[in-house]
């Protein structure tokens, strides 16, 4: 049935005057004649919705007459899912052959307060950086912070191999706005290593347009509830990159000629930050862990969307650029990666002490480093060349050769147990390997035999 | 101004009377100083292709119920209110030439050397579809610039995106011309897009492949400042939609953007003047998806071709972190940062070993580049930091380990100093470093 003809149309934001009451806000619409065009409804007054398109709005023409397709975007809500790669519309992109079974919209969840649980066991990444200053517990909403270039995908990566692959439990991969490359990577690297059939990936990649983009969140989560609701699972959700989320939301926003707020955010991006995050919730059926690579634009760290993402985040791990300048990977920022697992009566006051210890070495390290730039090294006290040698190993000691890297870096992946780390830390704490040359601590595993 | 809403009723209600309405008809409202606003064109689409009488051209940028905006990308002659407007019934298209290798063309059908139009145009969209995600292959071969620093430390494999960032005046035009030269008898079609450089610039730049041999397989396209800014913003997509029919055929294609910011430059002023709400430094907020969709074109297809891109963006004292550097780093799958510091120091190419990136790394590179290319890696970051802190201490107090270190860094840093259009091969690549694998070997 027609239920209205185009009026107006600028990029992806259309106008619709309708001749129907039976449209909703979210329904999606499409053009009679040619389905390749589609919208989602945003606003509607008694005569005309305002929609945004779905896909490239070129070649369509004035005066079309529309008709109304479904309630809103529908994705596989099966166990059809597995294995699959789909686009944020749920459509299978991996030119395999797909039957649906089951369909639900993927806007309309959330989780009650009673519902969320928050009791859960430790996770060992064997990243020896993250383990040691932001250990995580499966639940958790992990941020992975940095500008562009720093190595935020390589660490996703990274914890794809090492947590995905040794415990039991379900991924869901989203990638919102990132490269296509590195999308069929993933997904040639998945399906080599036999770990593609407990895995569903969906892309809305930067190509596309920013509706595609930010829709694919709302897929990915649609797929990680089925796992957990439905086939009660633990499940790891890896989201490259949520930024990216907001940055399309800003796109749609001035499309629609919304007001924005500072830096052209969406007035209401805390609101649909909020949405997306409670989401990601575990509950008695299982739990959902996620990882969320979250990009700083123009490396401002107080950017108001980074802001607004990491106040939802269990824990962060901040990427740094003049540590990546070193050639140190993973280029983590010791002072601004942190969890809330750092607590004396969780992690035990053995780990909890040599934290504190490490910070407090590294933290005289950076003022010793200044100094230096001016006296030169001859000029300091005994105690402060002491704490500046040691600092320069543990500096060292935190790169690690990551098995995705080895391309790069030629260098084979270590997976290092805390036990060890925290001997290591403690050895090189306490002065034993003060004969030792720095250079011997770079991108090793453990140390100590 | 009645008159010509009376009229343009009048004229509409006469054609369809008489049935003739082979185009639809619209006339010009207002004129604004790159867009027209028309009444009329009921049916048009977006994106049309619309004439102005025979006095300009353009394409439907926006519908209105009201009106729509033209944005004119041809002008000849004054545009006034009451004008004629066609919609041609068909989308807006660039026009390109196979006669274009060795010359220097716009993306409408010119030469613009001779001066003239070419004689054998075919029509090509101004932007494709995005590429389907399994039609992509993975990116393993190698681009050869010739350049040590790259090809060994952060080479670049066809099908890669390696942004070229740096101030002004630090060599980021010579790396692309020494790429362009070093792909002789490789079967690369090399497109270099000049965006707003001065003619004068364009026209060595011309010489100067021509002269090194490289214009049998190079194509230039220019758009100048003084041109109407739409030109420029269509000029890369249509560079790409060019490379793309090419890739299709499995051709090699690199394609130099020089330069992106000046592009993210006119597409503000373009954005601004259409009344978008500017976000980050007075930048719309698509600005992002302008680069994004433009720069996934670079792949590697995998029916064998590819689209290798080195876009440049110029920066402002050595600042790689403002707001449109980080987004095309983000776009990008690495970059080679050029520091002016390194460029007076005589340091040529003037590459910042610390912050430029390969995403891709060794996974193009073969294998004897990429074990002595990582070695290199290391044994020189390493050396730059620790030059840094031992600056004042006395070398004779210095452990046996550090003094080493100290003695190869120099040696590694002197041997990737390498002077414009004088390309090494991989073999003499390798050779300069055997005193690092050598001794590893041991």
């Amino acid at each position: 049935m027609v239920v209205g003809k185009i009026i107006s149309i600028f990029d992806i934001s259309i106008e619709v005057i309708l001749n129907s009451d039976t449209v909703k806000i979210g329904d999606i619409l499409t053009v009679q004649d040619n389905r390749e065009y589609s919208f989602e409804v945003v606003t509607i007054n008694n005569v005309s919705a305002t929609c945004i398109s779905l896909g490239s709005t070129r070649g369509l023409q004035k005066g079309a007459s529309v008709i109304k397709l479904s309630e809103g975007i529908e994705f596989e809500y099966s166990d059809n899912i597995l294995g699959r790669v789909f686009d944020a519309y749920g459509n299978p992109i991996d030119s395999m052959k797909f039957n649906s079974v089951n369909k639900k919209n993927i806007n309309n969840n959330t989780v009650t307060l009673k519902e969320v649980d928050v009791n859960a066991d430790i996770l060992w990444t064997g990243i020896k950086v993250i383990d040691f200053f932001a250990p995580l517990q499966k639940g958790f909403r992990m941020g992975l912070l940095g500008g562009a270039g720093v190595g935020k995908t390589v660490l996703i990566k990274e914890l794809i191999h090492n947590v995905y692959a040794s415990i039991n439990a379900h991924a869901v991969f989203v990638g919102v706005g990132e490269r296509s490359r590195e999308g069929k990577e993933l997904y040639e690297e998945m399906k080599e290593s036999n770990l593609l059939d407990k895995m569903s990936i969906v892309f809305g990649g930067m190509g596309d347009n920013p509706v595609s983009r930010s829709k694919s969140v709302y897929s990915g989560l649609t797929m990680a509830e089925y796992l957990r609701d439905e086939k009660k699972k633990d499940v790891l959700l890896f989201v490259d990159n949520i930024y990216r989320f907001v940055q399309a939301k800003s796109e749609i926003a001035t499309e629609l000629k919304q007001l924005l707020i500072e830096n052209g955010y969406p007035s209401d991006m805390s609101n649909d930050i909020s949405k997306i995050e409670e989401r990601i919730s575990s509950t008695e059926n299982g739990s959902i862990t996620s990882f969320q690579a979250i990009y700083i634009p123009a490396d401002d760290y107080n950017d108001e969307a980074v802001q607004i993402i990491t106040s939802y985040m269990d824990g962060q791990i901040v990427l740094d650029r003049k540590i990546a300048e070193l050639g140190l990977y993973p280029a983590i920022d010791v002072f601004k990666s942190t969890s809330k697992l750092i607590d004396i009566e969780k992690i035990g006051e053995r780990h909890f002490k040599l934290v504190e210890e490490v910070l407090r070495y590294l933290t005289r390290y950076k003022e010793l480093e200044e100094i230096i730039a001016i006296l030169g090294i001859e000029e300091l006290s005994e105690e402060d060349k002491r704490i500046f040698y040691r600092s320069r190993k543990l500096r060292y000691y935190f790169s690690q050769p990551m098995f995705v890297a080895e391309a790069y870096t030629n260098i084979p992946g270590q997976f290092v147990k805390i036990e060890d780390i925290l001997i290591d830390v403690e050895n090189i704490l306490n002065g034993v390997y003060d004969n030792v040359d720095e250079s011997k601590f770079l991108f090793i595993g453990k140390y100590h035999e | 101004m009645d008159d010509i809403w009376t009229s343009n009723l009048k004229d509409t209600v006469d054609s369809i009377k008489n049935n003739n309405n082979v185009y639809t008809t619209g006339k010009v409202v207002k004129v604004n100083e790159y867009n027209v606003e028309v009444t009329g064109l009921n049916d048009v689409t977006f994106y049309e292709e619309v004439n102005i009488t025979e006095k300009a051209s353009g394409y439907v940028f926006g519908i209105y119920s009201d009106r729509v905006i033209v944005a004119l990308v041809n002008i000849k002659e004054e545009i006034k209110p009451g004008d004629m407007v066609y919609a041609l019934r068909k989308e807006f298209k660039c026009l390109f030439s196979l006669d274009s290798v060795g010359k220097v063309i716009d993306v409408f059908g010119n030469d613009l050397i001779a001066g003239k139009r070419f004689d054998n145009l075919v029509e090509l969209k101004v932007e494709n579809p995005p590429l389907p995600l399994m039609d992509r292959g993975l990116v393993k071969r190698e681009m050869l610039t010739g350049i040590t620093g790259i090809d060994l430390i952060y080479p670049i494999g066809k099908g890669q995106r390696q942004l070229i960032i740096g101030d002004k005046k630090t060599g980021k035009t010579q790396i692309c011309l020494d790429t362009i030269v070093n792909q002789k008898d490789k079967n690369v079609l090399c497109i270099y897009v000049a965006l707003g450089k001065t003619k004068k610039e364009v026209k060595d730049i011309y010489y100067e492949l021509t002269r090194r041999g490289a214009a049998s397989y190079t194509i230039i396209i220019a758009s100048f400042h003084d041109e109407l800014p739409t030109r420029t913003y269509l000029t890369p997509y249509v560079a790409l939609s060019i490379a793309e029919s090419f890739m299709l055929q499995t051709y090699d294609v690199l394609v130099c953007i020089d330069d992106l910011k000046k592009h993210a430059d006119i597409y503000r002023q373009i954005s601004l003047a259409s009344k978008k709400t500017p976000g980050r430094d007075a930048y719309p907020s698509d600005i992002f998806y302008t680069h994004s969709r433009m720069l996934e074109k670079g792949c590697q297809h995998r029916n064998g071709g590819s689209i290798t891109i080195l876009p440049i963006v110029e920066t402002k004292g050595g600042d790689i972190t403002d707001y449109i550097s980080t987004n095309i780093i983000s776009i990008c799958d690495g970059q080679i940062v050029l520091s002016s510091k390194n460029f007076t120091k005589g340091e040529k190419p003037a590459i910042d070993y610390g912050l430029s990136v390969s995403r891709l790394g060794g996974n193009v590179q073969d294998d004897n580049m990429k074990k002595v290319g990582s070695k290199v890696r290391i044994e020189l970051l390493s050396y730059l930091d620790v030059r840094q802190i031992y600056e004042l201490a006395n070398i004779d107090e210095m452990s046996e380990d550090l003094q080493r270190r100290l003695r190869e860094g120099k040696v590694i840093l002197d041997n990737l100093k390498q002077y414009k259009f004088s390309p090494k091969t991989k073999k003499e690549m390798i050779d300069s470093y055997k005193f690092l694998t050598e001794k590893n070997a041991k």
